[in-house]
């Protein structure tokens, strides 16, 4: 049952890391890792979850960075619409009348004129004046990068879920190896 | 994923490979049910602003952009929310569409687990 056929009892799927996230090794037969590495039963299986504990810790954050990535990017859209909307005006010579809350609950009436520019909220406490075609194009550079990283991101996620999902499989192949060993010892005094 | 009784099925690369992807699944199916949700949410919405704009008969009708109110014509007003009716509608049967394609294909990942593993793997949200 032990003689597996395999040479080498850890497979690596070609990948060792992913932007600082270690990849866990596929384990193939668990009583040759268990030789391997040395480690007695107790010792492999609290190994496993030290680095179960620590792949959370890095979900959490990536988590963190998801969510603000995710609030961010319909913000940018909501710029990228007004911009729209002005520059849709700017032929007409009419000015874009607008409500607009001054504190909560309260409200008051905004007259926009013709403009050629508006100021973008750059972060940091800096506000810089940019012509409406700058801006848009500023907003959607600044949208396509939001987009990019969310998608780089998820795929981390992804990653790091299948790291986390190996090292959960490996601690209950090493449990059941344990139990099923510990079964034939018994059935063996038994006897 | 529970624990079995010393199961004699040796896990091989591949299996492992399928139950990360079942992993994958299960979370985009979650994701999915979220974001479903939210889009059928703002479907309504835009039907309930659509069906007020008919009952009003004002000309001149205030249209939220970004943070703020801006007054347009009614018409403006009107072909605005048919275009973004439209694209909700649109976005929440893409939505519907990949739902059905990932239950789809965690039936079918099952099969072979269970197939494979029976009693000692499981697949069910507890």
């Amino acid at each position: 049952m032990a003689a597996s056929t395999s040479s080498s009892s850890v497979s690596s799927p070609g990948v060792t890391e992913r932007r600082g996230i270690p990849a866990t090794s596929f384990v193939e037969d668990v009583e040759t890792y268990l030789k391997q590495s040395g480690l007695d039963v107790n010792s492999s299986l609290s190994f496993l979850q030290e680095r179960l504990q620590q792949y959370k810790i890095v979900e959490m954050k990536l988590l963190a960075q998801q969510r603000d990535l995710q609030a961010k990017i319909p913000d940018i859209e909501k710029c990228l619409d007004i911009v729209a909307t002005l520059l849709a005006k700017k032929g007409t010579g009419e000015a874009l009348i607008a409500d607009f809350e001054v504190s909560e609950g309260i409200y008051s009436r905004a007259r926009i004129e013709d403009t050629d520019s508006v100021c973008l909220w750059l972060g940091a406490n800096v506000m810089l004046e940019y012509s409406c075609e700058e801006a848009k194009t500023l907003l959607q550079k600044n949208l396509e990068n939001a987009r990019a990283s969310l998608e780089v991101l998820v795929a981390d996620l992804q990653f790091l879920r299948d790291q986390v999902t190996i090292t959960q499989v490996t601690t209950a192949r090493v449990y059941n190896w344990d139990v099923h060993q510990r079964r034939i010892r018994q059935a063996a005094k038994e006897t | 994923m529970q624990q079995g009784e010393g199961a004699e099925a040796q896990v091989t690369w591949e299996d492992q490979q399928n139950i990360n992807k079942f992993g994958r699944l299960n979370n985009r199916f979650h994701e999915l049910e979220d974001e479903i949700k939210v889009a059928k949410e703002a479907n309504e919405s835009l039907e309930d602003a659509s069906n007020e704009l008919i009952l009003s008969d004002e000309d001149v009708v205030r249209f939220q952009i970004g943070e703020v109110f801006a007054h347009m014509p009614r018409e403006e007003v009107e072909s605005r929310l048919e275009k973004m009716k439209e694209d909700a509608s649109k976005e929440l049967e893409r939505l519907e569409e990949e739902k059905e394609s990932v239950l789809a294909q965690m039936a079918e990942l099952k099969k072979i687990l269970y197939g494979k593993f029976k009693d000692s793997i499981n697949l069910e949200e507890d």
